[in-house]
């Protein structure tokens, strides 16, 4: 059985799918691979954005890509040590 | 009575004891307050959150109780401050506030997910409150450590009924955070009129806080680096 993502597994799976895509996707396939709704995505994605995990970037041909920031890979180098700490301390 | 009749006098060795935990027990709380600032940051998880101010609160608490307990032995030493019958209840007052806090927020951290109450801060500051205001009257910081062991029985409850995860063997954490619980509300009786409990058993119980906070901030330490 699936065991329902909590919010900081949410922010990690698509912060994960970033850096699997060379640092750089387009908001539709990460909508897609992320496994969330659409208004759900919307929601991690706006978050994402305010909190500086991502930024959007725009090429030449003026299509939006989305990359990871510093904090973003800061975040990615850290869940596993976050989920730690939550687990050890039962927060 | 030995300890109020005692007068302007200060026992060196027993305030010394009483300097020396405090300091360790205030930097231990505040240690894990500014070691977890960086995933608090980075997450904005609640449970992260109320479980820093817990210790932020308890260090605080703990740092004015030291300066309650030295307004307790030391009647003259602070007149010129404020005057003992104006500083007493003042300093009763935050002490009985920040711990209600701090034991608040502890127990809020690791049951925030099952009773996600909206208006926990506002609720929890009322509390807190109430109990000062009752210390404020009563002057007894002995009367708070009751009322809060009240409150405790009834956190231990709700924790207890909490789904535990199966398969752990280590240290549950819900039994050091009762332990710290524990810790404060005997350091609060204990600054009663005369002696409740022997010297002895005080400091062991002292002894034995420190290791707990120690323990705490070792697992915390461990996991953010």
């Amino acid at each position: 059985m699936t065991r329902k993502r909590d919010r900081l597994g949410v922010i990690y799976d698509i912060l994960r799918i970033v850096r699997a895509n060379y640092n750089s996707i387009r908001p539709t396939p990460l909508l897609r691979y992320s496994n969330l709704s659409s208004q759900s995505f919307s929601e991690y994605y706006q978050e994402l954005l305010d909190k500086g995990f991502i930024k959007e970037v725009i090429d030449k041909k003026g299509k939006k890509y989305i990359t990871l920031t510093d904090k973003g890979f800061k975040y990615l180098e850290k869940y596993k040590l976050i989920i730690g700490f939550v687990d050890e301390f039962e927060l | 009575m030995a300890r109020l009749m005692a007068g302007p006098f200060i026992d060196p060795i027993g305030f010394g004891i009483e300097l020396a935990y405090t300091f360790i027990v205030v930097v231990l709380c505040f240690l894990v307050y500014y070691k977890t600032r960086e995933i608090y940051d980075l997450t904005g998880y609640k449970g992260i959150k109320y479980f820093r101010r817990a210790f932020l609160f308890f260090g605080l608490a703990y740092a004015f109780r030291l300066f309650l307990h030295t307004l307790l032995i030391s009647k003259i030493a602070f007149d010129f401050i404020l005057p003992m019958r104006m500083l007493f209840p003042l300093c009763t007052l935050i002490v009985a506030y920040l711990s209600t806090m701090a034991l608040l927020y502890l127990a809020y951290s690791t049951i925030w997910k099952r009773i996600n109450f909206e208006h926990f801060l506002h609720i929890s500051n009322i509390i807190a409150l109430i109990v000062a205001w009752l210390a404020f009257v009563s002057r007894s910081p002995a009367l708070v450590s009751m009322i809060q062991f009240l409150m405790l029985l009834f956190i231990i409850i709700l924790i207890i009924t909490k789904k535990h995860k199966k398969g752990k063997k280590r240290l549950p954490m819900r039994a050091v955070y009762f332990l710290i619980s524990l810790f404060w509300l005997i350091n609060l009786f204990v600054l009663g009129p005369g002696r409740v409990i022997p010297f002895e058993l005080e400091l062991s119980l002292q002894i034995i806080s420190v290791i707990v906070f120690f323990i705490i901030y070792y697992k915390v330490a461990k996991w953010v680096k």
